[in-house]
């Protein structure tokens, strides 16, 4: 029963941390924040806290004291805000009932479950362990695998030291809500009733969920930030949005800077995903500028902290020195490895059997918009960049393909929903009006 | 089709997912075993208490034993990762005088089915310190091997030789042949290993049943003091 008590808190206490600064702050109509969904507003607060965290872990500050210090800005803000609040003006919101339904449903899956992938067994966990234990950011050092990336092992310490400090898998529900969180937000987009939003949430989430996700390896966050990078970057497709541009751009730059913090390839998501932007969107120049220079900090600080902790690559999980030789046959019975495993794990993931045909359809069957324009120059970089690294990270290929590019594949998969957004918000009224034409004929 | 009805069949439609989601996760079961088992039973049923991961012996060890260090962990079985993390501690050092051997086996021994012209081990290894011995297990009585007998690992068709030898000997059915060769080039639990003897007709190599190739243990208790014990895992200084 206490488990049970704890995980209840444990829920109650992330969406207590989260509902600041944005939900608190913003209690004026006429600002440009108040275009934003609670869903989306949610997800800023999310991005605000974890960029909060990364600088507390590699500033090595007491994550005690960060607490003590954000619960007082929350409680502060309440009180603050308590009279602009109008209570009678709240709704049940049946879109975040149903959300916080499945993280509760999915923690316990978590919470029975208790298995650690092998990868967590090998270095998340002692990532995760050493931050538990307040243990500096440089310690990391004499930890296995110091080179990868600690933000997602922090996070993971972070809830699971607070509030009750007891068992694990409590900072791991962190992730279920992050995953349900962006599950719920991208499927904002879709221009349907609210009721259709949730099932096709809920079909996302059956689509995508088995526990592995949640045994402590990071894949899961990668999926789910960019899930929440997409549905910022659907927004600059939108009229709506226009004005709130600069806005955007820095919740972009804050979810990228987490994205690169949580996996060595999220650096390289981060940067296809705001380049896909770039060359996409007629920027202004100011916006322009605002992209690439937040792209050129968040990857200066990268190096920046890799240098000033002294983190050496572990050279041992690359092999240039034997895979740049350009021998023209192992290239090509490479390519032919890496192409027949592709096909094997799309076929295993759901989620590409639905979207890439459907984008190959918008593709050649409607005239091509700039959003359709992003999700294709996407998949073109993110496969170059699947097959680029297999080719070139380790002799035995198939060895590793076989340990992680299921994992690989299935990190980006999200993205390509946007392809049913796409054909939902912009073709599906034509379906609608052939078939009322037909009727009408018929009825004649 | 009325609103009404439209909302209502969405929301069936809602509550049918969740329950299929439910069902389907068995999540009521799941509910109800964290309220009847509690962690550390969960805990070790998911990772073994003396097999796999052996976490429940572990965490046993460390709970009786008041760990001011961190031992040296040693599992035995295949295909599994280190289960260190069950018992480190970050404000411990490693000690490397107390080691826990988990899923500990009597022989080490890689076993080679034929496969073709050559021998292949689905079996891997991970401490051994080399080659004791090697058995055949013949169809007939005794075969001459008159050749190179070759121990290797394949990297994209390239081999990487384990051992190579020149080996004349008439070879009677499960004879133990001492050989005993110093090597760690035989431990890898990622790469498979194949014997290779070449100058050996198809005749002949149909005559081998299998080949079991004896190892020398990294640790063998007989150097050790045992403290703790369950099954074949052992905590020993």
């Amino acid at each position: 029963m206490t488990e049970i008590i704890e995980i209840l808190i444990q829920i109650l206490f992330i969406l207590f941390i989260i509902s600041f600064p944005i939900t608190l702050l913003e209690t004026d109509k006429k600002s440009k924040i108040f275009t934003f969904s609670l869903i989306d507003k949610l997800s800023i607060n999310l991005i605000f806290l974890i960029n909060i965290l990364f600088f507390a872990s590699i500033l090595n500050i007491n994550s005690k004291y960060l607490l003590y210090s954000y619960i007082v800005s929350v409680i502060f803000l309440y009180f603050f805000n308590f009279r602009k609040f109008n209570f009678k003006s709240i709704k049940i919101d049946y879109y975040f009932l149903v959300l916080l339904s499945f993280i509760i449903l999915i923690s316990i899956d978590i919470a029975h479950e208790l298995y650690f992938a092998w990868d967590t067994q090998v270095h998340w966990f002692f990532k995760a362990l050493n931050f538990f234990q307040d243990q500096e950011f440089k310690n990391l050092k004499n930890l296995p695998v110091s080179d990868y990336p600690h933000l997602g092992s922090y996070i993971w310490s972070f809830f699971w030291k607070f509030p009750s400090n007891s068992f694990e898998y409590l900072g791991r529900i962190t992730y279920a809500f992050i995953y349900v969180l962006s599950i719920f937000s991208i499927t904002e987009c879709l221009k349907v009733n609210i009721r259709e939003k949730i099932i096709f949430a809920i079909l996302l989430i059956f689509l995508t969920y088995n526990y592995e996700l949640f045994s402590g390896i990071q894949d899961v966050l990668v999926f789910s930030f960019i899930l929440i990078i997409t549905k910022f970057a659907y927004y600059f497709f939108e009229k709506k949005f226009i004005s709130n541009r600069i806005q955007l751009i820095l919740i972009l730059l804050g979810a990228a800077n987490i994205l690169c913090w949580v996996k060595n390839e999220g650096i390289f998501y981060t940067f296809f995903l705001l380049f896909c932007i770039f060359i996409t969107n007629n920027l202004t120049l100011k916006n322009k500028i605002a992209l690439i220079t937040g792209s050129l900090i968040i990857i200066s600080l990268r190096i920046f902290i890799f240098n000033f902790y002294d983190t050496t690559l572990d050279t041992s999980y690359f092999e240039f020195e034997k895979t740049l030789n350009f021998e023209f046959l192992l290239i090509l019975e490479k390519i032919k490895i890496i192409t027949f495993y592709l096909i094997i794990y799309f076929s295993q993931n759901p989620i590409y059997l639905l979207t890439i045909p459907t984008l190959i359809y918008i593709t050649f069957k409607y005239p091509l918009k700039n959003i359709t324009k992003f999700v294709i120059y996407f998949l073109i970089l993110n496969f170059s960049f699947i097959y680029l690294t297999y080719l070139f990270r380790t002799v035995e290929v198939e060895v590793t393909i076989r340990h992680n590019m299921l994992r690989v594949i299935f990190q980006t998969s999200g993205f390509y929903f946007l392809a049913i957004i796409i054909l939902i918000n912009n073709y599906a009224h034509l379906f609608k009006i052939k078939l009322l034409s037909k009727y009408k004929i018929k009825k004649h | 089709m009325s609103k009404k009805f439209k909302k209502n069949f969405a929301v069936l439609i809602i509550s049918f997912l969740i329950l299929s989601f439910i069902h389907n996760h068995n999540l009521f079961r799941k509910l109800y075993n964290i309220f009847v088992i509690n962690f550390e039973s969960r805990l070790t049923k998911k990772h073994g208490y003396c097999f796999r991961e052996s976490v429940g012996f572990l965490r046993m060890l460390k709970k009786k034993y008041k760990f001011n260090f961190n031992p040296l962990i040693i599992n035995y079985e295949d295909a599994v990762p280190s289960s260190a993390w069950s018992i480190y501690d970050n404000h411990n050092n490693t000690d490397k005088n107390h080691k826990i051997l988990l899923n500990y086996p009597k022989n080490l021994f890689l076993y080679f089915k034929p496969l073709n012209k050559i021998f292949y081990s689905e079996g891997t290894i991970m401490y051994s310190n080399g080659i004791s011995n090697i058995i055949f297990d013949l169809k007939d009585k005794h075969i001459r091997i008159d050749s190179k007998i070759r121990i290797f690992r394949k990297i994209l068709n390239k081999k990487e030789i384990i051992y190579e030898e020149n080996f004349h000997k008439l070879v009677v059915n499960n004879q133990i042949i001492p050989i005993e060769f110093k090597t760690k080039k035989i431990n890898s639990i990622f790469k498979p290993t194949f014997i290779e003897i070449s100058d050996l007709n198809n005749n002949q190599i149909e005559k081998i049943n299998s080949i079991i190739v004896n190892l020398n243990h990294e640790f063998s208790l007989k150097d050790f003091t045992i403290i703790e014990k369950f099954n074949n895992c052992y905590y020993v200084k």
